[in-house]
Formats: C-alpha cells, sequence, structure tokens
C-alpha cells in the first residue's frame, strides 16, 4: 500500500482550522462583521447614530480583519504545527497586535469625537478583538466536530455504497469461469479484486495520491473487462495528470463503476467510456463521460448513492473549494469534479 | 437410471461470455449424472427466441439482467412458443427480483452457480412447468421493451417504441407500427395499465403513443367529439371520443 496522508492533522477534533481554505476566510470575514454590526448596535444611541456607529466600527475592523486572514494565510504551515491551546493564544497575540498598530496607526482617524485616545479605548478594542477571536475560534471548533463525526458516518458509508454486490458476484463468476483454462489469469484478477476490497474496507485514510487511484481505477476497469470483454472500452486521457496529487480515496472509481452500471452494461454493443484527469492552475479537474441508453430518462432513485456520497464527502472534505457538476443529455453522462490541487508532502 | 430417458436439452442465455462458458462447465459435469444436451447458447433476447425457435430446448438458464430486453420479459416471451421451456433464472444479486421469486415459488439459481445447485435444478426440471405469464409480468415491475406477436407459427418481437397505436377488434388488439400491422393477443386494458407512461386513450378502443402526436384536427363524422388525432408517419386519422376531449388541452398545451 502506498504512503498516504492524513486530512486529520488538518482539522483533528482539536485544531486550528485551515487558514488557507476559502470556506474558512468567508466565514471569519462574515462572522467577523456581523459581531461588529451587532456591537455597533449596542453602542448606539438611536438609530440615526446607527450608520456613523457602522462605519466607525467598519474603518477600524476591516484593516484588521483583512491584514489578521493574510498573516493567518502566510503562517497557517506554522500555526498548523503548534498544540491547540498555543495555537489559539498565537492566534490571538496576532490579532491583539494587528488591533494594536491598527489603533496606533490610524491615530486621530478611531480617537473618539473629542476626545484623545485613552487607554481605557486601547483595552477596550483589545478585548474586543479577544472576544472575536475567541468567538470564531470556538465556532470552528464545534464546526470541525460535528464535521469529522459526519466524515467518519460518510466513511463508512462508503463501504455500504461502494462496490456494488452485482459486481462482487459477477466478478467471482467470471474468474470462475476462466479458472480452469487460464489460471494465470484468473490469479491477476483475484490479486486486483482483493486490492479493491483493501482499498474499500480501509477507512483511516483521508487522501491518497492520484497515482494510487488511477492504479486501482485500472484494475477495476480490467475486472470488468475480464466479463464484458469488448463491449467495454476505456479512453484514458491522463498525460497532464499530476500523479502526486492526493484526493479522497474512491473519489475516481465508483464514478467508474456507475458508468459502468448504468451506462455500458444497459447497451447491447456497449461503449467507451471517457476518463480525463488533468491540473488546471490550482485545482485538479475529474471528468467521466459515458454513453447511457437513452431511453432511461428518468434516474432510478437507488443507484446515485454512490455519487451521492462522493458528493458528500467533497464537501465535507474541502467545504466550497470542490465542485461536482452532472450533466446529461441524450444518450450521454457526464460527471465533472473539481477539487483544489495538493501536492504529496507538501501539506 | 432407465435408458428411454431422453437427453434433457438446455439452452444458456446470458450477456457475459465467461458465464456462459462457466455454465457449459457445469452443465459438463452435471451430464455424467443427467443425461442432457446442450442445445446452444445466446447473448441476448432476441437472440436466444430466434435460435430457440428453431431448435427447441427443454430448459432454459436465463441470466436476468441483460441489456435490451432482461430475462423476465424474455421468459414471457418464450411463453408463447408451441412448448415452452421450463425457465431457470440465473442471478448475481438482484435483491427486487429474488424477493419476487421467493414469494412466487419461482426457481433461480444465484450466481456464481454451485454444481450442487444445478444438478439439484435439473433433476427437479423434468416434472416442473413453466412458471405463467401472469407471474412473470409480476416479477417483472418495469414495461416490456417489445410485444411479441404470433405469426405463421413464429413469434416476431415488436420493439413498443415503434409503436404507434394499439386498437381493440373483435379478438384482438391490432399494433400499429410506421411500416406494419400486427394482431396481439391482450386486452387493451391491460396494455393501457403496462404502458401507462407511453400511450395515451384517445378512444375506448384506441390507444396512441404519446411521443407520436403530431396534431388535432376537426373534422371527420365518425370522431365523436368531432376532433381527430394525426401521428407522426401515418395518413390515417383517428377519433377522439366525447370522453376523452380532454386530452387534446393537454397536449396541444406541451
Amino acid at each position: 500500500m502506498h504512503k498516504s496522508r492524513s486530512i486529520k492533522q488538518n482539522a483533528p477534533p482539536d485544531a486550528l482550522p485551515n487558514f488557507r481554505n476559502l470556506g474558512v476566510m468567508l466565514r471569519i470575514l462574515l462572522i467577523g462583521s456581523g459581531l461588529a454590526l451587532l456591537q455597533a448596535l449596542l453602542q448606539a444611541d438611536g438609530w440615526a447614530d446607527m450608520p456613523l456607529r457602522v462605519m466607525q466600527m467598519a474603518t477600524l475592523l476591516t484593516p484588521i480583519l483583512l491584514a489578521s486572514l493574510l498573516l493567518l494565510w502566510v503562517m497557517q504551515p506554522w500555526l498548523h504545527r503548534l498544540a491547540y491551546m498555543r495555537g489559539v493564544l498565537a492566534v490571538n497575540a496576532l490579532v491583539i497586535m494587528l488591533t494594536l498598530s491598527t489603533y496606533y496607526f490610524g491615530g486621530e482617524l478611531y480617537y473618539p469625537p473629542g476626545r484623545e485616545g485613552s487607554y481605557f479605548d486601547v483595552l477596550r478594542y483589545m478585548l474586543l478583538s479577544v472576544l472575536v477571536c475567541s468567538v470564531l475560534l470556538t465556532y470552528f471548533r464545534w464546526r470541525s466536530r460535528v464535521l469529522s463525526r459526519a466524515l467518519h458516518e460518510a466513511r463508512l458509508q462508503v463501504l455500504r455504497a461502494r462496490i456494488r454486490p452485482h459486481f462482487l458476484f459477477n466478478t467471482i463468476n467470471a474468474v470462475l469461469s476462466i479458472v480452469r483454462a487460464r489460471p494465470g489469469q484468473a490469479e491477476v484478477a483475484l490479486e486486483d479484486m482483493s486490492d479493491l476490497f483493501r482499498m474499500a474496507m480501509a477507512d483511516t485514510q483521508d487522501l491518497v495520491p492520484l497515482r494510487q487511484e488511477i492504479e486501482l481505477s485500472r484494475q477495476y476497469i480490467a475486472l470488468e473487462q475480464l466479463r464484458m470483454g469488448e463491449r467495454l472500452q476505456v479512453e484514458w486521457q491522463v498525460q497532464e495528470a499530476p500523479e502526486d496529487a492526493l484526493i479522497p480515496p474512491l473519489l475516481l472509481q465508483p464514478l467508474l463503476e456507475n458508468a459502468v452500471y448504468h451506462g455500458i452494461e444497459p447497451l447491447p454493443q456497449g461503449g467507451s467510456i471517457l476518463i480525463e484527469l488533468r491540473r488546471s492552475g490550482d485545482e485538479l479537474r475529474i471528468r467521466v463521460e459515458n454513453p447511457c441508453p437513452a431511453r432511461d430518462i428518468a434516474p432510478h432513485s437507488g443507484n446515485r448513492m454512490a455519487l451521492q456520497n462522493i458528493r458528500e464527502r467533497l464537501e465535507l472534505l474541502f467545504d466550497l473549494e470542490a465542485r461536482y457538476q452532472v450533466e446529461s443529455g441524450k444518450g450521454f453522462y457526464r460527471v465533472e469534479i473539481t477539487l483544489p490541487y495538493m501536492k504529496e508532502n507538501a501539506i | 437410471m432407465s435408458t428411454v430417458e431422453l437427453a434433457l436439452r438446455v439452452f444458456i442465455v446470458d450477456d457475459e461470455l465467461p458465464a456462459r462458458n462457466r455454465l457449459r462447465e457445469l452443465l459438463r459435469d452435471c451430464s455424467e449424472q443427467v443425461p442432457l444436451e446442450i442445445t446452444g447458447e445466446a447473448g441476448n433476447g432476441q437472440e436466444a427466441l430466434d435460435k430457440l425457435m428453431e431448435t427447441p430446448a427443454d430448459v432454459v438458464l436465463l441470466d436476468i439482467r441483460m441489456p435490451q430486453m432482461d430475462g423476465i420479459e424474455l421468459a414471457q416471451h418464450l411463453n408463447k412458443l408451441p412448448r415452452p421451456p421450463v425457465i431457470l433464472f440465473t442471478t448475481a444479486f438482484d435483491a427486487y427480483a429474488i424477493k419476487a421469486f421467493e414469494l412466487h415459488a419461482v426457481d433461480y439459481l444465484l450466481k456464481p452457480i454451485r454444481l450442487r445447485r444445478l444438478f439439484e435444478a435439473l433433476t427437479r426440471a423434468r416434472e416442473a412447468v413453466p412458471v405463467q405469464t401472469e407471474v412473470l409480468r409480476e416479477l417483472l415491475p418495469e414495461p416490456r421493451k417489445f410485444l411479441s406477436i404470433h405469426e405463421r407459427g413464429k413469434i416476431h418481437l415488436v420493439p413498443i417504441e415503434q409503436v404507434l397505436f394499439l386498437r381493440a377488434e373483435l379478438k384482438y388488439v391490432t399494433v400499429r407500427t410506421a411500416e406494419c400491422e400486427y394482431l396481439l393477443e391482450e386486452s387493451l386494458t391491460a396494455l393501457e395499465h403496462e404502458f401507462t407512461a407511453r400511450f395515451v386513450r384517445i378512444h375506448r378502443n384506441c390507444l396512441v403513443a404519446k411521443e407520436a402526436i403530431e396534431g388535432f384536427e376537426k373534422g371527420g363524422d365518425e370522431g365523436e367529439s368531432g376532433w381527430q388525432v394525426r401521428l407522426k408517419g401515418l395518413d390515417q386519422l383517428l377519433a377522439i371520443s366525447r370522453r376523452q376531449q380532454h386530452i387534446i388541452k393537454e397536449f396541444s398545451s406541451s
């Protein structure tokens, strides 16, 4: 088995969020601004006073928020090596520092009307930023706990939703049919099968190198070709695939299984599945396209389980940074997945 | 084993070549105890029907999940043969079908098939009677993909998507495609029920394919509602009854 990396290092139950994740950054911005608005509401004397208060808060808050995001982004690799409590302290210290320097360099801009800046103000803003920080960190901690439970369930579901019993028994049947005539080929088929099931039953891995998933998918296709023969054709477009990219395990194979079961098998003449893997900038794109019977207009309810599971796992692992699109028309079905490109040994 | 006993004629239907090979091997193993003869094999329903009309068999080993026409539908068509064979369904995994089989006590074999199970099923097959078409209809939740028509001692399969309209005559139902007309021995009500997604009733005695509807025309004295429907690729106009007049509105808007 290849070396694999666990995303748990990134977000175990008690860890700082990944400050380089778009979803995390957006949440910080939204919640930070929301708290500021709340504070403006508490401070204001009346409705007329609100705009001024909001403006005041915004002028102070926006630079702090943006600068914090930037610094956290830069320091993410270092922060994520710290123990959780130290990380919390570090983040707080960083934000306090940014608050103080913004306040200091902003000068008169932040002084209350008609008054000089005072220790009281400095202290107040410091406390406020610690408060905002704590709310945010508590929120992220709570969220990662909820998510890790969901992720665990999703992983268990992989087992159930994945490898179809139909596939298992048909393949065993096909292997049995060649045992007497071609024992060598039967051996390889059984080895492929055990690899496939080992992967399906392993539930500790969160991310695996792309080349491993490609290898597994090739083994899977070889097994299907054993029983379907020339009816199943596959076109691999993987020359530009970054083999060191990390992806959740069993992302590609279930897509292929779906394409075979609902696309190629019901076609008397069979057909060809197109698999395209490529990198585009910071993203990894996976595209699987297959022909399917045009008559099957209404998708059966039970059969999208595997796809549903993939979608859920992507959401849990990558939040907003992964996209999942399905396009289907007369006689074809296409799934396209885009996820952030992560290099092996780089997280 | 008495010498007068004739060899059991067995026919194999499965879309996967390895699965057919495996069955051949097992049958060969069985043939030491049960006198049998493999009369042929087929990879799909149409091929199976053609071959079985040529050379009849006593037992058909029939895969359930096949492209185009599944095994349960093929079994229904095979029941129209002069001497319907005993069907032994084979399946790798199909929770729904297995439950239905158990319910109706229909014999089936689970893949990978064990020699002993096959042997037992073949031994029983001599006394077995073919499963009733009504039972098969219940096993198959989906409408058939073909209608099977008796024609001069042969069975002809008409793909359901080629059928433009179905009209009840005195004893038969007329099946009309763009090119031909056939006679079918089934009830229009049952057909309407089975193909409700594809056909719409325009008259007490007539169902038309929704996809084939081209337009509606006023006129014709036989049309009780005064409306007639025009179908794609057909000169003949069909009368719409007063009771079914509402379909004009439904189809004109869409």
